[in-house]
């Protein structure tokens, strides 16, 4: 913040430069004194409490959209999630199916229709019924616009019809049988709201006009972008309103940032804590940390030729990365346990395949025979053999005579991207491939891996409890439509991977289904279109003078925020007595005192400028 | 003959802005510590080893606190922290120097063409400046440098034609007083064209205050490069003090009270910006003298 300053004032103070340097010192010091002092305390002023009690989140990634259509960030998603119901939800407990709009269902003998029996009595926050129309309009949106299927279009690729005959039953007619029936993570939104959207790419679909009606457990009624989306408990909620009156969520630009706020009791909850963060924490008074198993893989991506639906090629990748030996040579001169040990400070699990550990059901793990290696000797004798020579600088060349440049993209605002590239570059730097870094905002890494324009990336994905979400976004069938539009993950498209991912899909006996899915993991990680480094644990902490519990999914283990399901915000115990309407908080009365020192600051700064000015003539 | 004079004339004048400036003791301390970091910069792939910084050799367990192997502690990669301030200077200098350069350039045909040709060349020319005076140039360096691919030259470019409008209304004031004087009316009687004005007469006159005000804003194109390396604007693949300073903050290190990994970098903004400071006010003293026994 002072260098900030330093360069602002620089423009006044040049203009005068033949007498001014004391001066705009003068100026500069108690404002930068003060600055210094105001720093951590400039967000609590938005966060401040209007009665009730209210749970403060702090959201250290961005938000890319609201409109539950196009949401993919962990940070939308897991807003997306408290706003509407979903048909049924993984339990809080174990991650088991659980009625949500839909009390019970069925399945046919032949396996191909499923029928929910939709929840009465349950209301929009308008005051219209949620009726079995709302979610055959949801999915059928889905299933014929393009643009709705961003976010969840993997879950509906298999549908062959959506109907509702009646306003309390909902017919599903899949055109293969499919295992992950009770696990659609796809938000019902209103019909009577959401059909007059034409253009589902339309930014007034993130306002709350819009998104503001909804039926979960709470409602969204205010969204600032980067700054705030405020949220008010839903008193109508079937399940019964939460246990506090208010959530909010507000963005801060850097976890340390996020840290400092918790300390000073600007915020309640935090999340994606650096291990460093985590560890100075523990034992605070006041405070819980909370280390969780992952349900969330960490991946960097090779590109492997991104091409679209209709295998046209996009993007700019560098093709040498579609040979797959070239893939594996990458794999091999890379070093998970290093990452995890040294950037992650060894808050994670090593990697294996694309399930994490915490659904052990799907986990797969390569053997030793299967696993890659960190050898760079080996690498460098495999792109040898491959093709690649190393040219005069120690930079390969491939058969097309071009260099083997790679770029390497990842979130300049994650420390994990900015620090693990420095691990990357030298790995490949030492096996003759030069990588330059290119570290850019959430919102381009996201563009750019969706277009394909990239050679690595840093990347990750939450997963659900049916393997079909994740196996889905790495088959053909996720490939873009047009270029930008991707739910793939990686532009893998592999027939033998898509055919055992098919087999998978609409296996009903769960022993042979698990099978399968280690079996998709395993073709995976042998064609690497992105090697997986690991599973992180979710590292949270949360202030106990405010909020006394948060369910944890699954229960004892899991994670507070970022779950599949809205348990964690929905279940929150507030402290008895906890401090809530009335009298500002601690950091807004030291904020208060900052200006202060500004304003005093900076008075004093302009006499003496005066005065000196008069001295000159 | 005469060159010999000229030369015989300019080396007294040397030595007398020597004298000069040696009386100003901020300005020679400012010097002395200069030289120092310069040299130490300069010497760093001589006197230290680079390997050391890259992340896969670290030597160390991540931020241990200072000791004996590592006199400044150790990074979140377990660097040696001395080792990546001393780094860290190199790029800090090239960029300041560099975008100085750049500015400076700029600042001074914009500010002489204005000057000396005055009329409607000086009313496009002064309008441009003051476009570029009024703009942010924080905000207009992080544009560029968004802009454009990442890297040094990045850098040096963005700082560099964000701080020139005040080199070139300085030096069109300085232009406007010595094209009053009667030898250049003269010159100008005598047919003297405009290289010949601009060239022989114009430019030996503002030079001084050129090079006094260029070590000012050498100190600020410094903290202009921290600044968007610690906005992470920077060339990500060198370390500088901006981004080791980034670093501490986007690992958590401060909330983890590694202090030996703050100080160094933020220390060393302060005290070669400081020591340009001094370096320039003490010379511009002695070039204008209107500043004489003020400061």
């Amino acid at each position: 913040m002072w260098l900030l300053f330093r360069l602002g004032g620089s423009t006044e103070r040049r203009d005068l430069v033949r007498f001014s340097m004391f001066r705009s010192w003068r100026v500069g010091v108690p404002l930068l004194a003060a600055m210094l002092v105001a720093g951590p305390f400039v967000a609590p002023a938005q966060a401040q409490q209007q009665g009730g009690k209210v749970l403060r989140v702090a959201l250290v990634q961005e938000v890319d959209h609201l409109n539950p259509f196009l949401a993919s960030f962990a940070s939308s998603t897991m807003v997306g999630r408290l706003a509407w119901e979903f048909l049924t939800l993984p339990s809080a407990e174990d991650n088991t199916p659980s009625p949500g709009l839909a009390t019970s269902w069925t399945t046919s003998d032949d396996k191909l229709t499923w029928t929910y029996q939709i929840r009465q009595g349950v209301k929009w926050s308008d005051g219209q019924a949620v009726t079995a129309k709302d979610a055959a309009f949801t999915f059928n949106r889905i299933m014929t616009d393009k643009k709705a299927q961003e976010a969840n279009g993997t879950y509906v690729e298999n549908f062959a019809s959506v109907t509702a005959p009646d306003d309390h039953t909902l017919v599903i007619r899949t055109k293969v049988p499919q295992a992950s029936m009770t696990a659609i993570d796809v938000p019902i939104v209103p019909e009577h709201i959401w059909a007059g959207i034409s253009d589902m790419d339309d930014a007034k679909t993130d306002g709350v006009p819009v998104v503001g009606v909804g039926d979960g457990p709470f409602l969204i009624t205010e969204y600032r972008p980067n700054e705030l989306v405020r949220l008010k408990a839903n008193p109508d909620y079937w399940r019964g309103k939460a246990k506090y009156d208010e959530l909010q969520f507000i963005s801060y630009k850097n976890a340390d940032a996020a840290v400092n706020a918790l300390r000073n009791d600007e915020v309640d909850l935090v999340n994606r804590l650096t291990s460093t963060q985590f560890d100075a924490l523990q034992g605070e008074a006041n405070i819980t940390t909370n280390k969780a198993t992952g349900r969330r893989y960490r991946e960097l991506l090779i590109n492997p030729g991104a091409q679209n639906l209709d295998h046209q090629p996009i993007g700019d990748g560098n093709p040498a990365l579609k040979d797959v030996r070239v893939r594996k040579a990458i794999a091999q001169a890379i070093d998970p346990r290093t990452l995890i040990d040294k950037v992650l400070g060894g808050y994670g699990e090593l990697g294996g395949g694309l399930l994490p550990t915490s659904y052990p059901k799907y986990h797969w793990d390569p053997s030793d025979a299967q696993r890659y290696k960190f050898d760079p000797a080996a690498a460098n004798a495999a792109l040898d053999a491959a093709g690649y020579p190393k040219g005069a600088d120690g930079t390969r060349v491939g058969p097309d005579g071009k260099p083997l440049q790679l770029r390497l993209l990842g979130r300049a605002s994650e420390d994990f991207a900015q620090r693990g590239s420095d691990y990357v570059v030298s790995w490949l730097g030492a096996i003759g491939i030069k990588v330059t870094k290119q570290l850019v905002s959430d919102n381009e890494v996201d563009d750019r891996s969706n277009a394909g324009t990239y050679d690595l990336a840093f990347s990750g994905w939450g997963t659900s409890p049916d393997p079909d979400y994740t196996l889905g976004k790495q088959s053909c069938g996720a490939l873009p439509a047009t270029a930008g539009s991707s739910s793939s993950a990686s532009f893998f498209c592999d027939p033998q991977f898509d055919a055992l991912y098919q087999q998978e899909s609409t296996e009903l006996d769960p022993a042979k289904r698990a099978d399968l899915v280690k079996q998709a993991q395993a073709r995976y990680y042998d064609q690497v279109p992105s090697v997986v480094i690991d599973y992180d644990n979710p590292l949270e902490a949360f202030r106990t003078d405010r909020f006394t519990s948060f369910p944890k999914q699954p229960a004892g283990s899991g994670n507070i925020m970022e779950q599949s399901g809205y348990w964690g915000f929905y279940g929150a115990t507030p402290a008895d007595g906890g401090s809530d309407s009335g009298g500002l908080p601690a950091g807004a009365w030291v904020g208060i005192g900052a200006a202060v020192i500004v304003v005093i600051g900076a008075g004093v700064g302009l006499s003496r400028r005066k005065k000196s000015a008069d001295d000159q003539e | 003959m005469t060159a010999a004079i000229v030369w015989q004339r300019r080396r007294a004048a040397a030595a007398g802005v020597w004298r000069e400036f040696a009386a100003n003791r901020g300005g020679l301390a400012g010097l002395v510590i200069l030289a120092v970091i310069v040299l130490l910069a300069v010497l760093a792939p001589v006197i230290t080893d680079p390997s050391g910084l890259d992340v896969t050799n670290a030597p160390g367990r991540p931020l241990q606190p200072p000791s004996g192997r590592f006199p400044l502690g150790t990074d979140i990669d377990g660097r040696s922290v001395l080792l990546l301030t001393l780094w860290g200077a190199r790029v800090s200098l090239l960029v300041g120097f560099a975008a100085t350069i750049l500015s400076v350039l700029i600042g001074t045909i914009v500010g002489i063409a204005a000057g000396h040709f005055g009329r409607w060349v000086a009313g496009i020319l002064l309008r441009l400046t003051d476009f570029f005076l009024v703009l942010p140039s924080l905000v207009l360096a992080i544009a560029l440098s968004t802009v454009l691919p990442q890297g040094i030259a990045t850098i040096i470019l963005a700082v560099g034609v964000t701080s020139w409008p005040t080199t070139a209304r300085l030096v069109r004031a300085q232009t406007l007083t010595i094209e009053s004087r009667p030898y250049i009316e003269r010159a100008k009687a005598l047919g003297g064209g405009h290289l010949h004005i601009v060239g022989k007469h114009v430019l030996p006159g503002v030079l001084p205050l050129v090079l006094a005000n260029t070590t000012l804003v050498v100190g600020n194109s410094i903290i202009a490069e921290s600044t968007l390396s610690f906005l992470g604007l920077g060339d990500p693949s060198a370390v500088s003090w901006g981004s080791m300073l980034q670093r501490a903050l986007s690992s958590g290190a401060v909330t983890g009270g590694a202090w030996w990994y703050l100080l160094p970098p933020g220390l060393a903004i302060v005290v070669i910006v400081l020591c340009f400071t001094l370096v320039g006010r003490a010379l511009e003293t002695v070039v204008n003298p209107r500043l004489k026994g003020h400061s």
